[in-house]
This record gives structure tokens, C-alpha cells and sequence, in this order.
């Protein structure tokens, strides 16, 4: 019986809440004369700010209208908003600016959705030897990483160097699929000075420990530093689920003007690997069986990075520098 | 009541009343065996995400006072050397082979004869899971245990299990043979 009230009086109190935030909404409305999409768009500045306002607010709207403009085609974002604008009975003559910021918050949500599609699909395709491209790629991998060592074969113990486990990567790829390999190859190709460097750390033993006569005699000192593409499909996990989760939205809404691309998310790729080599380097963990303790910190710390609307993991795509070239 | 539990609940859930309050079980064997995979799907977790290994993964259950560890340690070349950094107090070995990967049994017989001698391993019961046996090249389970000579081991109970951690076929039973020699272990 007691807990029998109890949901009832939740109940009631739910729909007081519903109610005076219908009411709230209504005078606000009259009173300043623009609905909660103007309000939004004149109070926040572009970016996640605005943007993730929006997106709650079309996705709790009561209107099928408002909601279903949350899953439009690209090519129909201008259609939706010409629509939004009708219905909200908005002049375009006098808010000009309005139907510009609505589409370009519109399209950065129905590209993010996009994004993690395009990025699943990648993921979903697993490493398969017999197709040539997959097969290039991979050879390709290793030329930028190691442009003075030729390979000797495709089935190779040289693979170790880069950070495979074993002497054919295709099995390293695992859950992560083509992904993997595209980003560990635009990081090689795109960011290659700092690629070469985080390489060349994942081959040094720690010093303090080559200095141990233990370590020595036991050849372990090898086993110390990490192993280079591992890590990069590790973090290719971490990127990934920080795009599925949702979390990644602030990141890219700030940084991508219109629509967020795989581009935007190899450049997030990039940054979370330099970004995890300094922080490796700052835990200073004894060995590598530390992996998971330090990546699961280094997630925690992205993802209360990411709680501020203003933060972006590209700081050379900041969003003050969109404003410039966009706005 | 209700339907029995699985996975690692099946294993805390088997061991209520027993007079041990923490249970430590290691997964060990080569790079792409399946032993993440197996270790999420026991712990109910999606398998389908799945990277390399770099170190450990580590899934406790804890239940009617007692505590399950189960460790899951990488298999690359260079882990291999700390796997026995990891075998002290252990109660039950998990060997996890990739049934389909005939070119490496020779190298999965030899670091399994090699823990097997190991001080901290000594009389501990091995579950050996002939896994991915959901692939068409995969080898048959009774193969396998030829080829590593387990009827050989005299001083520790041991057992060959075919499974699919993917698809969790044969993954169960191997999980009550774990209940009941552990059970009888330790009582």
C-alpha cells in the first residue's frame, strides 16, 4: 500500500512538473514573443552550446514534426527548416539569421548520426587478406612507419616492431575491423611526426628498470614499453565508443561547422593518441600490464573534458577559429 | 527458482556455503584464442567490440560473501613473460586455444607444458577450451588433447571443453565442470 502511494504521488508529481513546464514554456513565449528554438539560437552561441539545446529540444517536442526532423536526409535539412520556420508561423524577412543558424545546428546533428554510421560500417568490416585494398593499406602502414626497413614478407615476425602481436596483423584488428586501420594509417600519414615519436617511446625500456640487474637477466626489459598499433586499435575502441555514446557530440559540434565527417573523426583519432602518449608518460606506469588501469583513466578524464559545451579535442579546429571562417 | 544462473553467477552460485571467501581463476593462452571474448560473454557483456589485450582484463562477481576474480591476461609474445606474476593463489587454470589455428599448436602445447610446471599451478585443476570451434577449419577437441599430451597429467584433475565463445555453445559446460572441481577442491 505504502509503495502503492508512493507511485501514485510520483505520477501526480510528474505531471505537475510536465504541466508547469508547458505553462512556463507558453508565457515565456507570450511574453517575449519567440518560441524555444528563437530562444535558444539568440541566447547561445553557435556551436555545442546551441546545437545540443536544440537537439533536446526537437527531441522532447511534442510536435511529430519537430521530432521527426531529427532523422531528415542532409539533402532535406533545408526543406525541414523552411518547415520548422512555417510552423512556428517565424518570418523569414525579419529573422534572417534564424533559418541560417537553425540549418546549420540541424545538419550537424543529422551528420553526426551519419558519422556513426559511416564509422560502424567501417567497424563491422573485418580485415579480409584476399582484397587488395585492405592489403595496400596495410602494406602502406608499414612503409610510413618504417620508411628505411623493407618488409620481407607479408606473413612477417618484422610486424612486432610496429606494435602487432604476432607475425600477421590480420587478427589484431578484431572488433574494430577496418577502422582500425584506416585511422592507424591517416594518424601514420597525417600526423606522422608525432606517430614516429610515439613509435619510437613504445620501443624504450623504461631506464630505472634497465638498470636492474633483475630485469636484465630475466630479458623482460623488452616487455616494457607498449605496443605501438595495439594501442592505436585500442584507442581506436575508446574513439569509437565515445562517438556511440554520444559524448563526442560536444567535440564535433564545436568543430565542425556543418556536418561532422570521417575526416573530423580520424583528426579526434590523432588527438587522442598524442593526447594518451603524454598521459602514459605522465602515470609513468611500471609496466605494460598497467594498460587498462592508465586508458581507463585517461577515458574518464576525456569524457569530464567533454561535459564542458565548450570543449574541443582538436585545439588547431578550435571554435573560435570556425567563427572566422563561417560565420 | 527461476532458470539456473550462468556464466560466473553459475560458478559463485555453486560454491554458497563453501568455506572460501575469494575465488581466483586465470585465463591464460596465445594472442587470439578468445580469452577476452570468452571472459565477456561469461560476464554477459557484448562480444562484438573486442581489441588486443595490452595487459589484463579483470571481471569480479561478488555474491553470498564471496568474490569471484577472474583474470584475463594478454597473450602476445611479450606478456608472456609476466603471466607468472599472475598464478599465485590460483584455484583454476583456463587454457584458451583457437581450435582453427593449426600452424600454432605446437607453440600453445609448449606454454601450456611450461605452466603446468610452474610451483604456483601445482595440483590446480586446467579446463582446456578448444575454442572457436563455430569456424569449419577448427579441429576437433579430442585432436587437440592428443596433440598436448593431457592424458599425461597425473597430479591434477583436467578437462577438454569444445566451445564457440562467440556464439557461448559448449561455453556452459565447461563453466560446471568448473563448479564441481573447484567444490570438490575445496572441501
Amino acid at each position: 500500500m505504502k509503495h502503492f502511494l508512493r507511485v501514485v504521488t510520483q505520477f501526480f508529481l510528474f505531471l505537475y512538473c510536465k504541466l508547469l513546464w508547458r505553462v512556463l514554456k507558453f508565457v515565456v513565449r507570450k511574453f517575449t514573443g519567440r518560441c524555444e528554438l528563437q530562444r535558444i539560437c539568440y541566447n547561445n552561441k553557435h556551436g555545442a552550446r546551441r546545437t545540443l539545446k536544440i537537439e533536446s529540444s526537437l527531441k522532447y517536442s511534442k510536435n511529430e514534426l519537430l521530432q521527426t526532423a531529427l532523422s531528415v536526409h542532409s539533402d532535406k535539412v533545408e526543406k525541414a527548416i523552411d518547415d520548422i520556420m512555417a510552423l512556428k508561423k517565424i518570418n523569414p524577412d525579419t529573422n534572417p539569421q534564424l533559418g541560417i543558424s537553425l540549418q546549420a545546428s540541424l545538419l550537424q546533428i543529422v551528420g553526426y548520426r551519419s558519422l556513426v554510421a559511416e564509422v560502424e560500417k567501417l567497424r563491422k568490416e573485418p580485415y579480409d587478406c584476399e582484397n587488395p585494398e585492405h592489403e595496400d593499406m596495410l602494406v602502406k602502414l608499414w612503409k610510413e612507419l618504417r620508411p628505411d626497413t623493407p618488409l620481407t614478407g607479408r606473413i612477417s615476425k618484422q610486424w612486432c616492431e610496429i606494435g602487432f602481436q604476432g607475425s600477421d596483423p590480420k587478427t589484431d584488428f578484431r572488433g574494430m575491423g577496418l577502422l582500425g586501420l584506416h585511422n592507424l594509417l591517416y594518424f601514420a600519414e597525417h600526423d606522422k611526426a608525432t606517430a614516429l615519436q610515439m613509435l619510437h617511446d613504445s620501443l624504450q625500456p623504461k631506464h630505472n628498470e634497465i638498470t636492474n640487474p633483475e630485469w636484465e637477466q630475466k630479458n623482460l626489459d623488452k616487455a616494457i614499453g607498449f605496443s605501438f598499433a595495439i594501442v592505436g586499435i585500442n584507442i581506436t575502441d575508446l574513439a569509437y565508443s565515445l562517438l556511440v555514446s554520444g559524448a563526442l557530440k560536444t567535440h564535433l559540434y564545436n568543430v565542425a561547422p556543418e556536418m561532422p565527417s570521417l575526416l573530423h573523426f580520424q583528426q579526434t583519432f590523432c588527438y587522442l593518441m598524442q593526447e594518451f602518449h603524454r598521459f602514459w608518460n605522465e602515470e609513468d606506469p611500471c609496466d605494460i600490464m598497467e594498460f587498462n588501469r592508465v586508458r581507463s583513466k585517461f577515458h574518464r578524464r576525456i569524457l569530464r573534458q567533454l561535459k564542458n559545451p565548450d570543449m574541443a579535442l582538436c585545439p588547431h579546429f578550435s571554435a573560435s577559429d570556425l567563427h572566422l571562417i563561417n560565420l | 527458482m527461476g532458470e539456473p544462473q550462468k556464466g560466473l553467477l553459475s560458478v559463485i552460485e555453486k560454491l554458497k556455503g563453501s568455506s572460501e571467501q575469494e575465488v581466483r581463476i586465470v585465463l591464460l593462452g596465445l594472442d587470439n584464442a578468445g580469452k577476452t571474448t570468452l571472459l565477456k560473454s561469461l560476464a554477459s557483456e557484448d562480444v562484438n567490440t573486442i581489441t588486443p589485450t595490452q595487459g589484463f582484463n579483470i571481471k569480479s562477481v561478488a555474491s553470498h560473501g564471496m568474490k569471484l576474480n577472474v583474470w584475463d591476461i594478454g597473450g602476445q609474445r611479450k606478456i608472456r613473460p609476466f603471466w607468472k606474476k599472475y598464478l599465485e593463489n590460483t584455484d583454476l587454470l583456463i587454457y584458451v586455444i583457437d581450435s582453427a589455428d593449426k600452424k600454432r599448436f605446437e607453440e600453445t602445447g609448449l606454454e601450456l607444458s611450461e605452466l603446468i610446471d610452474e610451483e604456483n599451478l601445482k595440483g590446480v585443476p586446467v579446463l582446456v577450451f578448444a575454442n572457436k570451434q563455430d569456424l569449419a577449419t577448427a579441429s576437433p577437441a579430442s585432436e587437440i588433447a592428443e596433440g598436448l599430451n593431457l592424458h599425461t597429467y597425473r597430479d591434477r584433475e583436467w578437462q577438454i571443453q569444445a566451445c564457440s565463445a562467440v556464439s557461448g555453445e559448449g561455453v556452459q559446460d565447461g563453466m560446471n565442470w568448473i563448479c564441481n572441481n573447484i567444490v570438490n577442491k575445496k572441501k
